[in-house]
């Protein structure tokens, strides 16, 4: 063990921030070209580079956290506040979206015909698909919080079922929200409705497939033991995200479905 | 359909509270499936949950004890070392903290406020 009197964890030297940098700088150049000149090579590059980053990243601290035992209590504090404190970003970055919407339809210019929604836009029913995507979100809260309480229990089998059961809501919203998006008679180019919609929108689905993503990580880990019913940070952690990914949801619904239709 | 879907996880959470209300006689690998920190916790984690079972606390993960300051109950400050720097906020909210080395032996006084500190030698934990 290391030869120290505190309880916090020095890391070991790790190639991953390097490779993450590298790997976000090649994504974004990569966009930039994809869009100008037709050639997907970089950002394919930069995509699987941080890809990888990421696996290799979160594979070390799952090592050093539940094989090695480096997550004491101090540094489990640490990583709670790493976490709250990236969610309050993500709040932030919301926000600004949620502006640009109010924006837009709180005082709709006369090139819009002076109302919201804009001339020509025909707005989709909120008490259709959207209803039931919001019932989905709010189910899937319901059987993360189920999850979490079967881990503190120790009960194996429900924590495996409530958490899967989860990530199955958390793909249906997604699949629902795909067709909405393929079926919606308006596109992104419709003036500033169609931007504030699907970048709102979008940016909102692309975090329920992150959450899944981490939620299926989770089940990964505790199908393979990793999680104690005292100590499943990992499992807080993405329980967290999903509530969060839930709100913001409720949010786009009484603003954007059913306040700006 | 919605109304359905909402049926179906409010008949769920309902059954999850009426097992949630019964105590889990005991939890571990054996009873439910989830192994305990007991079971299976490792490395400084292990160190640390076993050291706070005898009521130790060798890594410093909690504040530190509180002392009257006088010459009969000094303040008593672990060191790893023959010395250690004390930092003495000699009134709460004082924004001056008063620094000094206190050194093994006789218990020394803070310079400002005059509260006693006595220097402890412990092992380094390995």
């Amino acid at each position: 063990m290391a030869h120290q009197v505190h309880a916090y964890h020095m890391v070991d030297p790790s190639p991953w921030p390097l490779t993450g940098a590298v790997g976000a700088l090649l994504l974004t150049s990569g966009l930039a070209i994809w869009m100008h000149f037709h050639d997907m090579t970089l950002l394919a590059l930069g995509l699987i580079l941080l890809l990888l980053t990421m696996y290799q990243w979160w594979r070390d601290i799952i090592r050093e956290g539940t094989f090695q035992g480096h997550h004491t209590p101090p540094v489990q504090k640490g990583l709670r506040y790493g976490m709250i404190l990236f969610i309050t970003s993500e709040v932030f970055f919301f926000l600004g979206f949620f502006w640009a919407f109010y924006h837009a339809s709180l005082a709709p210019t006369p090139e819009l015909g002076g109302c919201w929604p804009p001339t020509g836009i025909t707005p989709l029913d909120p008490f259709e698909v959207p209803l039931l995507n919001t019932a989905v979100l709010l189910a899937s809260g319901v059987t993360v919080t189920w999850a979490h309480h079967s881990i503190m229990e120790g009960h194996r089998k429900e924590a495996i079922q409530s958490l899967a059961l989860t990530i199955l809501l958390g793909f249906y919203f997604t699949f629902l929200q795909a067709m909405e998006y393929y079926e919606a008679p308006f596109t992104i180019a419709d003036g500033v409705y169609g931007s504030t919609f699907f970048v709102a929108t979008g940016f909102h689905g692309l975090h329920v497939i992150i959450g899944s993503t981490f939620l299926a990580i989770c089940l990964l880990r505790q199908v393979l033991y990793h999680f104690t019913s005292d100590h499943h940070f990992g499992f807080e952690a993405a329980a967290w995200y999903w509530h969060f990914v839930d709100v913001v949801w409720l949010f786009l619904y009484i603003s954007i479905y059913w306040w700006g239709s | 359909m919605a109304a359905r879907l909402l049926l179906r996880s409010a008949v769920r959470a309902a059954a999850a509270c009426r097992s949630a209300r019964t105590p889990a006689l005991s939890r571990s690998m054996a009873a439910g499936g989830i192994p305990t920190d007991e079971e299976q916790a490792t490395g400084l984690e292990k160190v640390i949950m076993k050291a706070m079972k005898q009521g130790e606390d060798p890594y410093n993960t909690m504040k530190p004890k509180h002392y009257a300051g006088s010459k009969a109950d000094p303040h008593l400050v672990p060191s790893i070392t023959n010395k250690r720097i004390v930092g003495c906020v000699c009134e709460e909210d004082n924004t001056a903290v008063v620094w000094f080395w206190l050194h093994e032996g006789e218990a020394q006084r803070c310079p400002s406020c005059g509260s006693h500190y006595k220097l402890v030698p412990h092992e380094l934990p390995h």
